[in-house]
């Protein structure tokens, strides 16, 4: 039975820009449904608008065959609608309970939040889901993997019937991920329906029952998902088929370029340690991959590598010298270019202009007497928007660019001309596959011109389409490191997920590599 | 293309403060109408008397010199994003200094007293300031707080000095001995207190722009105000600029405060320059923080402080409406609703 | 150490009633704080109150019709304040500055229209604030029944809003709202639920208080000075940072400008300092407290 039908949903942001442009959408009852499609094809937006978060400019919204307004989310909480944002809607400062129940929360003696009654609610809602959060955990102290298990709960808890997930997967481990998928199964049992938006094909294959594809703000097809390949979602994502192929020659040509000794942070306040000893050596020519799910020291790992924190004992070195408590524009000076995770805040400044986000390393070189010269600056950011294919060109505000020229902003600072070191965290996160391929070509070039280069992700495939080694890391320690073989098998990943999960911890050593075959030796004897 | 939209979206700008600025006027208009028992000629002197004679229209352009000092001070550090609060208190310890200055060497040539003075005033107040940003830089503590309490402390001892050890007996207002006659500017509006003050306001506003868009330093301290986090990580030394935007932001009140001294009071009176601190606020937001818009916002103010006591004079009505007048603006200047209605109909 | 005590429980007495204007001011202001809001205005709301309750006090000749429609006056100022902040998008702080300077010029406009002068305007016919009147033997407590009774009822008042605005804002649905608008006011908008309307009612609670702040400054004087706040609302908002956006730290923050001001006072009578360094004097400690915190916070952190 149909549950929901969108017609001609149309959505303008601006004058000129049309995020969703009569979009129909329908739901079955009890179905998985996945959407998926590029960055900025309208996917959020349309769920928005489902969950009365946006108004749409034209179209119409039918739930269970009759036509219904949603002005609000409490509008579609009242139809038993839920979302599940992709960047977490949590208060970090309140614990999961007052997190789940905000807005509605039960009152005792008419006035006062009921906390007893709130926690045991939850309690039911979560043990009937098999979740493993504590109601009175403040949600700053959760991992990622558990914050999405809260936001299911919320919606859960408002006796959500239609669960709508945006990107849910993006932040997960293999491990989680299945986890969250065999939740996804259990409530369709229970009658529910889920809406998931992803962009990876294989999590459509794995988890959906039908598929509907979205494009610049239109839906180009809606199938069943027995009926499709992975090829053909890939060819009406993008318009053209597209190949996620790396030319890669693995090379290590020099000594250690930045090496890791002991490297221990600890958290303010309190003993727990951030990093844990780590010992990790990038050499000239290489490319370490560094996967970790988060919450787990990778954001430790890439801001005492760029300078950004203090570490609190071992020493950092970078060409054999200690570079300890250097700052970032003294590491730059000896040679560090660092492409951040954090794009929007710490990689540029929103307001300023292209060019101004250009020359933020480099400006000195500009000088005159203490002017700028404003020519040659004006010369070099046009070479580089030119060179880059950046949009909009060099005199508008970055913000004002989508995600991806952003990132190519960055990285036409970063990786042009000379770096001995380059640590590069995220780079493609949200960034739709023509973007990142160039990423990753623009990550290789600085290779074969002889950096060392330190590769932080959570993303495992791209770590192992690009590195040339892996070190994974769990609770602030390198616990596993591999040479890495490209292998993109299903098995491969989840051995590295089990080091990423701390199941495994048995290499420590960064000269003690595990080989394809150590693998293939490991994983039988696990099985058998 | 781009070149165009930025230019319509100052002029959309403009328009939204000009409408702002009209009703305003609307709004003392109304005021006048409920208080004045002869509101045509109370708000004919409000609004025309400022131009009627040369000696208002001066004295109205001369009020606006310490408030384009205190304005560029202020545009300097939100540029930057230092807050500075305490431009009250270095405004008047920058008159004070001046003032000492001058009575310390009575005997000097008039350029070398009137340089000491104005030095003298620059550096105390940048000192005042500097404090903050010290503070802050070292301990993370706010600027904006200590620097308000700060300037509160400074003007209650500032007081201390204009009516204690240099209160001068022979005159019945609370006031410092009058400064020697040759430091006093040069009038150029006769027989208005306008001065060559007025001269360096506008080369300080002019010099403000080039140092914070085309120097090396300005950039910096731009790049600090919008972000400190990328500028951290592009390598700029962030700590530096939580300071120098202090200590640039004080002495350009003290100079202010100095000019106020050398160039119409010539000497320190308890409370001269009351006001101009906060107001200095007021006129570096309406202005956008753009130190050349600093000159007309200026003008505004100075507009109607000049209204307000012509309307004393000529009308019936008390100077403090121009606090009224001047908080209708404050409300208004940054609702962005405003120029959201401005835009729309541009566009239609 | 008898002569001690006789000075110090005046000082502390004194200081309890001096430190109230503050502690209103504050805890008014800690709920715009909370949601988000910086709240200069309380200068301003609090001048209003100032005014207006003794103007109605005087001309109806009754306390609390006075103290209620200075109350009502400082609301209907926080309400202006919050609407333009608000619904038309304004800049909170210069709003804030606005609001502070709206209600300096016309209370002193209002008095000049009314009463046809600018300085001081002392009324005759005004009532005394009633004293909480306590049984015998706890008035008879040593030290503490002479520092904590004999106020007048505005002291207890606030001390029971001191404990009501704790339960608000720690126990009920509008406090956990209030709060989650100031941590993450996006996540508020997703639950459907709208960050202003708690915004709003931020700045109405701190006009509420500070109107009664600014009553309890006019009646005990039983006149009205131009500018009769001097930097309280300033004072207190500076209060609620270093007590820790909390209730009682507040009040703790609040007794300790109240102990500073109240040695002052005592301080101009007995001590040869010129009075402006006296006045100065609060200032400077809060300054110096406000940095020594600092380094103190910044050794931790840094530890
Ligand atoms: N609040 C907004 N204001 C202006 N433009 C927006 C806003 N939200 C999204 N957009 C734009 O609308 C388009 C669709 O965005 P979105 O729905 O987020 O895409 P998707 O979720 O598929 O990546 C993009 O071009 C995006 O930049
Ligand atoms: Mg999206």
């Amino acid at each position: 039975m149909q549950l929901l039908e969108m017609k001609g949903i149309t959505k303008l942001y601006a004058d000129d820009l049309v995020a969703n442009d009569s979009v129909d959408f329908s739901l079955e009852e009890r179905e998985i449904h996945a959407i998926v499609g590029e960055n900025g094809a309208g996917k959020t937006t349309l769920m928005k608008i489902l969950y009365g978060l946006e108004q749409p400019d034209s179209g119409s919204i039918l739930f269970r065959g009759v036509k219904k307004s949603i002005h609000s989310p409490l509008d579609a909480n009242r139809l038993g609608i839920g979302m599940v944002h992709q960047h977490f809607k949590l208060i970090p400062d309140f614990t999961v309970a007052e997190n789940v129940v905000l807005g509605i929360e039960p009152l005792r003696a008419k006035i006062f939040v009921d906390h007893v009654t709130a926690a045991r609610e939850i309690r039911r809602v979560i043990e009937s889901h098999g979740f493993s959060i504590d109601p009175n955990a403040r949600v700053r102290s959760l991992t990622v993997g558990q914050m999405q298990q809260v936001e299911i709960v919320k919606m859960l808890y408002r006796k959500a019937e239609l669960l709508i997930l945006d990107e849910p997967t993006s932040v997960l481990t293999e491990q989680e991920i299945d986890s969250l998928f065999s939740t996804l199964r259990s409530l369709r049992e229970d009658g529910k329906t889920c809406i998931i938006i992803t962009h990876k094909l294989q999590e459509v294959m794995d988890i959906s029952d039908r598929v509907t594809v979205m494009r610049k703000g239109g839906v180009v097809a809606v199938r069943s998902t027995s009926e499709v390949d992975k090829a053909e979602l890939s060819r009406l994502m993008v318009g053209k088929n597209m190949l996620f192929q790396l030319d890669r020659k693995y090379a290590a040509c020099g000594d250690s370029a930045l090496e890791f000794k002991d490297v221990t942070i600890r958290q303010r306040g309190s003993n727990r340690p951030l990093l844990d000893r780590v010992n990790l050596t990038v050499r000239s020519c290489e490319i370490v991959g560094v996967a970790g799910v988060s919450g787990n020291g990778l954001g430790e790992l890439e801001d005492s590598a760029a300078g950004l924190r203090r570490i609190d004992s071992g020493q950092i070195l970078f060409d054999g010298q200690d570079i300890s408590g250097l700052s970032t524009g003294e590491l730059r000076a000896r040679g560090l270019a660092y492409v951040p995770a954090d794009r929007l805040h710490r990689g540029s400044s929103l307001s300023s202009t292209v060019t101004e986000n250009l020359i933020v390393t480099n400006h000195h070189n500009f000088l005159r007497a203490g002017f700028l010269k404003s020519g040659k600056i004006r010369h070099y950011a046009t070479k580089l928007v030119e060179s880059f294919a950046i949009d909009g060109g060099p005199r508008i505000a970055i913000g004002t660019l989508s995600g991806g020229n952003i990132q190519k902003v960055i990285l036409a600072r970063e990786l042009t001309g000379e770096a001995k070191i380059v640590v590069v965290s995220e780079p493609t996160w949200g960034l739709d596959v023509a973007s990142s391929q160039f990423v990753y070509e623009k990550i290789l070039e600085m290779r074969s011109a002889g950096a060392g280069i330190l590769f932080i992700s959570s993303n495992l495939d791209e770590i192992i389409g690009i590195a040339d080694s892996i070190a994974v890391m769990y609770r602030g320690k390198v616990v596993g490191f591999l040479r890495n073989e490209q292998d993109q098998s299903k098995e491969f990943k989840e051995f590295i997920g089990e080091y990423m999960l701390g199941l495994r911890d048995d290499f420590v050593s960064p000269d003690d590599f595990v080989s394809r075959d150590d693998f293939a030796v490991r994983a039988k004897g696990e099985s058998s | 293309m781009k070149g165009r939209q930025s230019a319509s979206g100052v002029l959309s700008t403009v328009m939204g403060l000009a409408l702002t600025i009209l009703f305003s006027f609307g709004l003392v208009i109304l005021l006048i109408f409920l208080l004045s028992k002869m509101p045509a000629k109370t708000i004919y002197a409000f609004f025309i008397g400022p131009f009627s004679n040369k000696y208002y229209l001066g004295n109205m352009l001369n009020v606006a010199v310490p408030l384009i000092f205190t304005g560029l001070g202020i545009a300097v550090a939100f540029k930057s994003s230092v807050f500075n609060l305490g431009g009250e208190g270095q405004v008047y310890a920058g008159g004070l200094a001046a003032t000492i200055a001058c009575l310390a060497i009575p005997h000097a040539p008039g350029l070398v007293g009137m340089a000491l003075a104005l030095v003298a005033a620059a550096t105390v107040s940048a000192a005042i300031a500097g404090f903050s940003g010290f503070f802050r830089m070292k301990w993370d503590a706010d600027e904006m707080i200590s620097s308000f309490l700060l300037s509160a402390a400074v003007a209650l001892v500032c007081n201390y000095f204009i009516t204690g050890p240099f209160d001068d007996p022979n005159n019945n207002i609370l006031s410092t001995y009058p400064i020697a006659k040759q430091f006093g500017l040069l009038k150029i509006f006769p027989p208005s207190k306008l001065n060559v003050s007025a001269f360096l306001a506008i080369a300080a506003a002019i010099l403000v722009y080039i140092f914070m868009n085309k120097t090396h330093a300005g950039y910096e301290m731009r790049m600090c105000g919008l972000n400190r986090e990328f500028s951290r990580y592009g390598g700029i030394k962030v700590s530096r600029y939580l300071v120098l935007p202090m200590i640039l932001s004080g002495a350009l009140h003290g100079l202010g405060g100095g000019l106020m001294v050398l160039g119409t009071y010539q000497a320190a009176i308890k409370g001269f320059s009351f006001g101009m601190g906060w107001n200095g606020i007021a006129v570096a937001l309406i202005a956008r923080n753009n130190p050349l818009g600093v000159l007309p916002a200026a003008l505004l103010f100075a507009y109607l402080d000049a209204g307000a006591k012509s309307a004393m004079l000529g009308g019936d009505v008390t100077f403090e409406i121009a606090s009224i007048a001047q908080s209708f603006i404050f409300y208004l200047v940054t609702a962005q609703a405003l120029y959201d209605i401005v835009r729309k109909r541009r566009r239609a | 150490m008898s002569s001690n005590s006789s000075y110090s429980v005046p000082l502390v007495f004194n200081a309890v009633e001096i430190m109230t204007p503050f502690l209103l001011a504050g805890i008014g202001g800690l709920f715009t704080e909370l949601a988000g809001m910086l709240n200069i205005a309380l200068e301003g709301l609090m001048l209003a109150g100032a005014f207006f309750s003794i103007v109605f006090a005087a001309a109806t000749g009754n306390l609390f019709l006075g103290i209620a429609m200075g109350v009502l006056s400082s609301m209907l100022l926080a309400l202006l304040f919050g609407t333009i902040t608000l619904k038309l998008r304004a800049n909170v702080f210069i709003t804030g500055l606005a609001t502070n300077l709206f209600a300096s010029g016309f209370t002193v406009v209002l008095a000049y229209q009314l009463f046809h002068t600018k300085g001081v305007i002392q009324f005759q016919n005004i009532p005394k604030l009633p004293v909480l009147v306590v049984p015998d033997f706890l008035q008879r407590i040593p030290i503490l029944g002479d520092i904590l009774f004999g106020h007048n009822i505005i002291v207890y008042l606030t001390w029971a809003l001191v404990l009501l605005s704790a339960i608000v804002i720690y126990r009920t649905p509008f406090g956990l709202r209030l709060r989650g608008t100031g941590i993450n006011a996006d996540t508020i908008v997703s639950l459907g639920l709208s960050p202003q309307k708690y915004q709003l009612a931020g700045i109405l609670i701190s006009g509420f208080t500070c109107g009664l702040a600014g009553a309890m400054l006019t009646i005990r004087l039983a006149a009205f000075v131009p500018e009769i706040t001097s930097g309280r609302g300033w004072i207190a908002l500076v209060a609620i940072y270093l007590g820790n956006k909390t209730p009682f730290g507040i009040a703790v923050a609040s007794f300790v400008f109240g102990l500073t001001e109240s040695f002052s006072n005592y301080a101009q009578g007995a001590i040869k300092i010129p009075s402006d360094f006296i006045l100065a004097l609060p200032y400077v400690i809060t300054v110096a407290a406000m940095i020594l915190y600092a380094v103190w916070r910044h050794s931790r952190a840094t530890r």
